[in-house]
């Protein structure tokens, strides 16, 4: 039986391969619930493959993954995806309005339509990230950091206990950066987990308590602080990781 | 103009017509879904991959109909199946597959003697030998899929949408894509003995590009859809009528040019349109 | 064996078949290695299609079916740039739009003429049992053509595919590249279209290089695999419909022979890798 106070996610020695390939290899680590982890790792370094199979739509060779208490297919529905706003087709003929309610479709059910309630949850979802007055504009028209508002709002509506995004601030404007800190902030408060891939150290650490290093192996788990140390980062990156003199650093993402 | 109103007398023809306009609606509707998914290619490769099964139904003598679906049927589990081995992108695994299934039935026809090879009647059809049955089973066939089309609208729409988010909502984004498939497969193997290969093809692809010239709503893509298929089917018989050329083409081209028409007139009523303020992009 | 493989070519249209067949497969690999790489499994299903009226009109007016297929692919990639230019107008709506229009139009040309239906069978299947000295030189000729162009590109075609960002990074005009390839694939179908017809192209083009893509990690190492698998079971394949149309009465149309035999190979290839990944999977779950 599933409980609240299970963990949003447990990922023991979780590994993952496509044809002779391993993608990913022993990863462990766990997020407790309004907990939040940034994947942090160079391009190929299995940040997709794992939210990928954290919803289930990669198979585990090895290891075990436990979302909200249960099997990642089991969890679906409790849990959200965002991908990146870039890699839908903009030129679909829907706006926003249509995309946030589509996370109301489980609790709409099959065959029947979407009711009054859900489409207040879904305005009231865009309201959130500041875009209700564009409910009815396409959304291959919009700006990407607008788009990719679009899709945190259909999460919102979701109510989902765990979120998963893949690069939510590749891209995006700095207000919609902001933005979405600040949302994640408040979505956390009320008990919903994060889990994100990214690029950017510094929103990473305004967003996420912990963060998970990898490359395609468990690079380092822990506190975000402790774990993004410049060491690590190059020897996830490579060379490609440039250590400032302050200690800040910057990691390019070729 | 007299050969139009001439064969509008003969009921060969009035029963054309219906047949015609009936498949023309019917996969104007399926065929935005078509166009939602881009799977506009599968459709074609579709179209070949019946062709093993209507062939070997008419060497068995069973209907053409079980046949082309069971045909069909067989090609979405060979697409599936060579796509999960990931070695190939869907559009290659398709292309082996189509390739193999169009040359299988080829060499089952040349193989069987006494056959007649007359692969025309397959590419164009033979509209004018539409009977009543033909015509019942259009009408069954077309409201099931509508049906199922109907009940299952918003689940699609959203699969086709964002794939891997609707897969975290707890859908089974395989079994929408292959509902969407099996429809589109029935509504082509419905088509395909009276109406021919290239038609077929055209009426679940083309209508709904043009529609999509016409309007960005999803509502009205339908309607516009079904009218253009429609309305192509009774011009392009009239054509086929009065210029003499095989009817299964006559309706493709008349698709076709309302596509153009469409496509033309869009980029003719943008140039001269007054541009819009306050749209999304200016706010940026 | 030998009466098998051998025999049947010592007759001239059965040998000229052969060599039109192994060309054909040979260019099919060099240029399908690439189609499978950029996606353009449609584009080149599009085009043998699309290249059908080139040849029904060049059919009616008794020219050269290679020039009227040659205008024919050259129609079509210049309206497909401007049709998929458009942005609400996908690369697989414009090539099913065209698909379809090419083709009605060819199948309306020909219907036009009285008693069709075996100038359409033609036209659609080929002729390859009939392929003269003229057509196999001709053949060879772009074939050399083809292979050549992809052969002194062959590194910069690959950075396009593989990254296009990075490629006009560092100067190369992307575009200008992805004219050369879609020209070679055009130059490809036209000339398999004469031989194996209208429908039969696209396992010429694509099946060998798929099978050849399973089994290779680099995409020189496919072409050559893929020309190999292609010119052996291209060759055991015309045998077979030889020997079973002479000695055992069952005709079996030639062209699709050789593109069945081309799937057997893939299925066959397919299968021995699939069991090699489970068995490197299960070895490495153990360690």
């Amino acid at each position: 039986m599933t409980t609240s106070s299970s963990p949003a996610l447990v990922l023991d020695d979780a590994s993952a391969a496509f044809g002779a390939t391993t993608a990913l290899d022993g990863v462990t680590g766990s997020v407790p619930r309004g907990g939040s982890v940034a994947l942090i790792g160079p391009n190929g370094a299995g940040k997709t493959t794992l939210i990928r199979a954290i919803v289930g739509a990669v198979p585990l060779v090895r290891g075990r993954i436990e979302v909200l208490g249960t099997t990642p297919k089991l969890a679906r529905g409790r849990v959200a995806y965002v991908p990146q706003a870039d890699s839908l087709d903009a030129q679909f003929p829907i706006d926003a309005l249509s995309v946030a309610l589509m996370g109301r479709y489980r609790k709409i059910g099959w065959i029947r339509r979407a009711g009054a309630a859900d489409r207040v949850a879904a305005h009231d979802a865009l309201a959130r990230v500041g875009l209700d007055d564009l409910a009815k504009t396409r959304f291959g028209a919009m700006s990407g950091g607008q788009r990719q508002r679009v899709l945190l709002a259909r999460a919102i509506a979701q109510e989902a206990e765990l979120l998963l995004l893949d690069e939510p601030f590749n891209g995006v404007d700095s207000l919609t950066t902001d933005l979405v800190v600040d949302v994640l902030a408040q979505l956390r408060a009320d008990g919903a987990a994060v889990v994100m891939s990214t690029h950017d150290l510094a929103v990473a650490h305004l967003t996420c308590d912990d963060a998970c290093l990898l490359n395609t192996h468990q690079v380092a788990v822990g506190p975000i602080r402790d774990t993004l140390t410049p060491g690590r980062l190059q020897h996830a990156y490579g060379h490609g990781a440039i250590v400032l003199a302050d200690g800040a650093t910057f990691v390019s993402t070729r | 103009m007299r050969a139009v109103i001439d064969a509008l007398h003969s009921p060969l023809f009035r029963r054309a017509l219906l047949e015609a306009t009936l498949v023309g609606v019917l996969a104007g509707v399926v065929g935005v879904h078509v166009a939602m998914r881009r799977m506009s290619f599968f459709v074609v490769a579709l179209s070949h991959g019946t062709f093993p099964g209507v062939v070997a139904a008419s060497l068995v003598g069973v209907s053409l109909f079980a046949g082309g679906v069971a045909a069909a049927a067989l090609m979405i589990v060979a697409v599936v199946l060579v796509g999960r081995t990931r070695a190939l992108d869907d559009t290659s695994s398709i292309g082996v597959v189509l390739a193999g299934a169009f040359a299988v039935g080829v060499l089952m026809l040349s193989a069987s003697p006494g056959q007649s090879r007359d692969l025309s009647a397959f590419l164009v059809g033979q509209v004018l030998a539409v009977t009543n049955q033909d015509i019942v089973l259009t009408v069954v066939v077309g409201v099931a899929l509508l049906g199922v089309l109907t009940l299952l609208h918003k689940e699609l729409v959203g699969a086709a949408f964002d794939p891997a988010a609707f897969s975290a909502l707890g859908y089974s984004t395989i079994a929408l894509d292959v509902v969407v498939m099996a429809v589109a497969a029935v509504a082509l193997v419905t088509a395909i003995p009276a109406v021919g290969t290239i038609l077929a093809v055209a009426l679940l692809t083309v209508p709904a590009v043009a529609a999509r010239q016409c309007t960005d709503r999803l509502v009205l893509l339908t309607p516009i859809a079904a009218l253009i298929g429609g309305a192509s089917a009774v011009v392009g018989l009239a054509a086929s009528a009065a210029f003499g050329i095989a009817g299964g083409a006559a309706i493709a081209l008349t698709t076709v040019a309302a596509f153009a028409i469409c496509f033309l007139g869009r980029r003719v009523l943008t140039f001269y349109a007054v541009p819009r303020v306050g749209t999304a992009r200016s706010q940026e | 064996m030998r009466g098998l493989l051998v025999e049947p070519f010592q007759s001239g249209f059965m040998a000229r078949a052969l060599i039109e067949v192994v060309l054909l497969g040979v260019i099919g690999a060099a240029v399908g290695v690439h189609v499978l790489l950029r996606r353009l499994t449609f584009l080149t299903e599009a085009l043998q299609h699309t290249v059908f009226p080139g040849i029904a009109i060049a059919f009616a007016l008794e020219t050269s079916l290679l020039l009227g297929a040659l205008v024919a692919a050259a129609v079509t990639v210049v309206m497909l740039v401007g049709l998929a230019r458009d942005d609400r107008v996908n690369v697989d709506a414009a090539l099913a739009v065209m698909t379809v229009a090419f083709f009605a139009l060819g199948v309306a040309v020909v219907s036009h003429r009285s008693g069709y239906a075996a100038d359409l069978n033609q036209l659609l299947f080929g002729r390859i049992l009939g392929v003269g000295v003229r057509e196999v030189v001709e053949t060879a000729a772009i074939g050399a053509a083809i292979v050549a162009t992809l052969a002194v590109l062959h590194k910069e075609l690959v950075l396009v595919a593989f990254d296009r960002v990075q490629a006009s990074a560092l100067g190369y005009r992307v575009d200008v590249l992805d004219i050369v390839l879609n020209a070679a694939v055009a130059l490809a179908v036209v000339a398999s279209v004469r031989a194996v017809g209208s429908v039969l192209v696209v396992g010429f083009v694509v099946t060998p290089a798929a099978a050849a893509r399973l089994v290779t990690k680099s995409v020189g190492a496919a072409v050559f695999v893929g020309a190999g698998l292609a010119a052996v079971s291209g060759w055991i394949a015309l045998s077979v419909s030889y020997d079973a149309s002479v000695h055992r009465d069952v005709s079996l149309a030639p062209g699709a022979t050789v593109v069945v035999g081309f799937e057997i190979v893939f299925v066959v290839v397919a299968i021995a890798v699939a069991g090699r990944n489970r068995f490197v999977r299960r070895r490495a779950a153990l360690a």
